[in-house]
């Protein structure tokens, strides 16, 4: 039972036993008032009368009058005058039922007034006992009134007592809310921190939570700092701390293998030309300082974007890869220009050849393929001179649709028509146990059911990605009611951001607890990164549901998650950039191990993606791997 | 008669204490008319009825002087216990009357028998005229008879046919007053605004029954 209930029981029980002891007292200190005032009338009129009557002829019919007319003018229930051997002499007596108050009650609270009993003297002769009651009824009415009256203002008054007793309550208990709010944060892996109360004791246990959550977020920062630091070193550049050409390649093989809005993209390389020449004519130190400017240029030019990746993939070769970016000609323009510009500005004397080339690419294309064009279009590129810009067009086929508008008609029909796939690719932990399945979004397009991958670039452009997910949604717990095997789906950014489909997503869940109690929701990295404040208000709201949140391609950008002990996940989904070639990759290898740890003492699960070979797969539980999913992954076949 | 004695020697703590308060509220004295009366109620306890009136009566009428409330107490009327009369050794008709109505309880008479009568007593020669507010004890033998008449104006215990100078006005006994033998009714503050109850509830502190 609650505090709060408690204490209004206590205040409850306090009053009513305060107010029934004071109408209990009250109502018989007036029933003792009234007995004392009917005994006193009873003993006076008795002996008035005895006193008229001695002194009155004796006849019967002047004592009958006598008594007829006391009895008649007053409010008696009897009058009695018995002879000395013991006849009754005289008598009258009220005979109608008592009324003005209920029976019960006369049996509960009865008046007992004795009789009035006083001597009838004829000469010195005896002549009889006149015994006299009065009525009972006034007395029972008067007292029956009261109580009710004094029942009435007792439910008042214990009403308002209530009343204020519960506005007391409230007033204490407010710190109680917050102090609970915080303890059942940090049961569900939110390390926040709260005011402290006013109150002492909520105090102290408030300042125990916080010192708690603050260790934690220290813990976290430096961990974070340190595995930032380790990265670096294994994943970057020395001289440029552009990401070194391993890192780059897996990233490019991540990119290609995305499934979502950002799937398709451009890869831009520039080179610069003769750069043994250069290192002669303008010597080391300057050289260095060169190419060290071209890397803060590619670097600030990728820096608003949070999922473009820069690397130097040669000691002359600078690449930049931009997912989502499907516009080629008009990055490749734009760049090369700012860095020809910043060339001639940064040496005015002497000429530095940086051809540019790029070309765009497709979800689901080999990544031999793709560095094979943009090689291609680079030596072109060298051929038409020092300044030399080549763009290739892609090796996709010829876009289905024209342009934007026809898109838009075919995937909003498709939609309406036939509805969404998903499709269903094994997540698997260690133990070989089913985690659930990933489920991208398929869509009929053309009579093929298309992958996310052709088509979610178009929608991410259209602006129509809360519509999609929210689709996919609906398909994923209609699945799961189906045949009750978890699932994982996407919410991208753009949903994130979208406040009405927060809203559609809570009330969803929330109909449907038991599927939602099977669904696993994650959020790509750069979104939750981008929009903080929007991912923990759904983290917030949907951790009561019962569903699982993660967040999936974590890797570069772990350390910026500053706020991860306050959000309460479930699970990381580690990208495959960072898991492809885990086996040899000594750098990697530590990177990974200090995530696990991390994510491991906040309480969540690490998830990697995009495991592609038996090799890797043997080597990532022994890093602190979880559970796995990718090509090398199958399902559990006793499933 | 076994339960008068009974009932005697029941009350001896009681008298003690009414002796005890005797001596220390009046004296020395008046602790020895307590004395003195304790002494003739044990001596009349196992005569007859006529006698213990003659007892007591005689008692009374010698021993306690006549006089007016304003006299003794300062006050115009006052009823006084017969710890009070005794220790004042003076009294009104009211005083003899239930100092005597008392003693004949205490002897066991029972109070149907027994009652205070206001009467209205002529003084003087007969047939003079003048009277005054007088108080008597009756004792009826039967609830039918003539009663006794025992009065502080005269020595001996007549019937009333032979009081020719007293006019009865208005009888009381305690009959009644406390039905249900309720122990005391000091608690209650009516019993102070009368008289007759009054004076009852003193005496029972006292010690009387």
């Amino acid at each position: 039972m609650s505090l709060i209930k408690q204490l209004w029981i206590a205040i409850a029980v306090v009053t009513l036993i305060a107010l029934g002891g004071s109408l209990v007292v009250s109502t018989l200190s007036a029933r003792h008032y009234l007995e004392q005032q009917l005994q006193v009338k009873n003993l006076d009129n008795a002996t008035s009368l005895a006193l008229s009557l001695s002194q009155m002829p004796k006849d019967p019919v002047t004592v009958e009058l006598q008594i007829a007319a006391q009895f008649d003018a007053g409010h008696y229930r009897l009058i009695r005058l018995t002879s000395p051997t013991g006849d009754v002499v005289a008598e009258r007596e009220y005979a109608g039922s008592l009324d003005g108050a209920p029976e019960w009650f006369t049996r509960l609270v009865p008046i007992k007034a004795h009789a009035g009993v006083a001597q009838v003297q004829d000469g010195w002769h005896q002549f009889g006992t006149l015994t006299l009651e009065s009525h009972k009824r006034y007395a029972y009415a008067a007292l029956w009134q009261g109580t009710l009256q004094l029942l009435g203002w007792f439910v008042l008054g214990g009403a308002l007592t209530g009343l204020i007793g519960t506005l007391i309550i409230k007033h204490i208990t407010r710190p109680l809310g917050r102090v609970v709010e915080q303890a059942e944060a940090i049961g569900g892996r939110r390390f926040v921190t709260t005011p402290e109360p006013s109150t002492m004791e909520f105090r102290s246990v408030v300042r125990a939570m916080n010192t708690l959550s603050e260790r934690v977020r220290t813990i976290l920062a430096e961990e974070s700092r340190r595995l930032e630091q380790l990265r670096r070193q294994t994943q970057h550049d020395e001289m440029t701390g552009l990401l070194n050409r391993s890192q780059f390649l897996n990233q490019l093989d991540s990119a290609l293998a995305r499934d979502d809005a950002h799937a398709a993209g451009t890869l831009l390389i520039a080179r610069v030309g003769d750069l043994t020449g250069l290192n002669q004519r303008i010597g080391r130190a300057q050289t260095d300082r060169l190419l060290h400017d071209l890397a803060g240029q590619f670097s600030d030019f990728a820096a608003g974007r949070a999922n473009w990746q820069v690397g130097r993939i040669n000691g002359s070769d600078f690449a930049l890869l931009a997912p989502g970016e499907e516009n080629a000609p008009e990055l490749t323009a734009a760049l090369a220009k700012q860095l020809h510009d910043g060339l001639d500005a940064h040496l005015q004397d002497v000429t530095v050849a940086l051809p540019v080339a790029a070309t765009a690419y497709a979800a689901g294309e080999a990544r031999s393929q793709v560095l094979a064009r943009a090689d291609g279009a680079l030596a072109a590129a060298e051929q038409a001179g020092d300044r030399g810009v080549r763009v290739d067009g892609g090796g996709k086929a010829a876009a289905p649709y024209p342009d934007l508008q026809s898109w838009r008609a075919a995937l909003l029909s498709a939609l309406e028509r036939d509805g969404v796939r998903l499709g269903a690719y094994p997540v698997v932990a260690n133990d070989g146990r089913l985690l659930h399945e990933e489920a991208p979004i398929r869509l009929l397009l053309d009579g093929v059911w298309q992958p996310a991958g052709y088509f979610m670039p178009r929608v991410a452009r259209l602006g129509l990605m809360p519509r999609f997910d929210m689709a996919v949604v609906h398909a994923a717990l209609h699945a799961i009611s189906g045949d009750g095997r978890e699932r994982g789906i996407n919410v991208s950014a753009e949903s994130l951001c979208d406040a009405n489909f927060r809203g559609e997503l809570f009330a969803l869940l929330q109909a449907d607890a038991a599927a939602a109690k099977r669904l696993w929701i994650e959020v790509p990295e750069y979104g939750a990164l981008r929009h903080l404040a929007e991912f923990r208000t759904l983290c917030v709201a949907l951790q009561p549901l019962g569903c699982r949140v993660g967040i999936e391609h974590v890797g570069a950008h772990f350390g910026e998650l500053g706020d991860l002990h306050e959000l309460g996940l479930d699970y990381v989904k580690i990208d495959s950039a960072v898991i492809r070639g885990i086996d040899a990759n000594a750098g990697n290898q530590a990177f990974l191990r200090g995530l696990c740890m991390i994510v491991h003492s906040l309480g969540l699960m690490a998830i990697a993606e995009g495991v592609e070979s038996e090799s890797e797969t043997r080597a990532l539980p022994d890093l602190g791997i979880d559970g796995m999913t990718g090509p090398a992954v199958r399902t559990p076949s006793a499933a | 008669m076994t339960c008068v004695l009974l009932g005697l020697s029941f009350a001896a703590q009681d008298l003690d204490r009414m002796q005890r308060l005797a001596r220390e509220r009046f004296g020395a004295e008046a602790g020895e008319s307590v004395d003195a009366w304790r002494r003739m109620l044990g001596d009349a306890a196992d005569l007859d009825d006529q006698e213990k009136l003659q007892r007591v009566n005689t008692f009374f009428n010698r021993r306690i002087a006549f006089e007016d409330d304003i006299v003794i107490w300062q006050q115009k009327d006052y009823w006084a216990t017969p710890l009070e009369t005794l220790g004042r050794k003076a009294g009104d008709c009211e005083d003899f009357s239930i100092a005597k109505y008392m003693s004949l309880r205490a002897l066991g008479i029972p109070a149907e028998k027994l009652r205070l009568i206001y009467v209205r007593a002529s003084i003087g020669a007969p047939g003079s005229g003048i009277s005054q507010a007088h108080m008597v004890l009756g004792y009826y033998p039967s609830p039918a008879d003539e009663p006794l008449v025992l009065d502080n104006l005269i020595g001996d215990i007549r019937t009333a046919s032979r009081r020719p100078d007293l006019f009865p006005i208005f009888s009381f006994n305690a009959g009644g007053l406390w039905v249900g033998g309720s122990t005391s009714s000091s608690a209650d503050p009516t019993t102070r605004l009368s008289r007759w109850r009054d004076v009852l509830d003193r005496m029972r502190t006292e010690g009387l029954p």
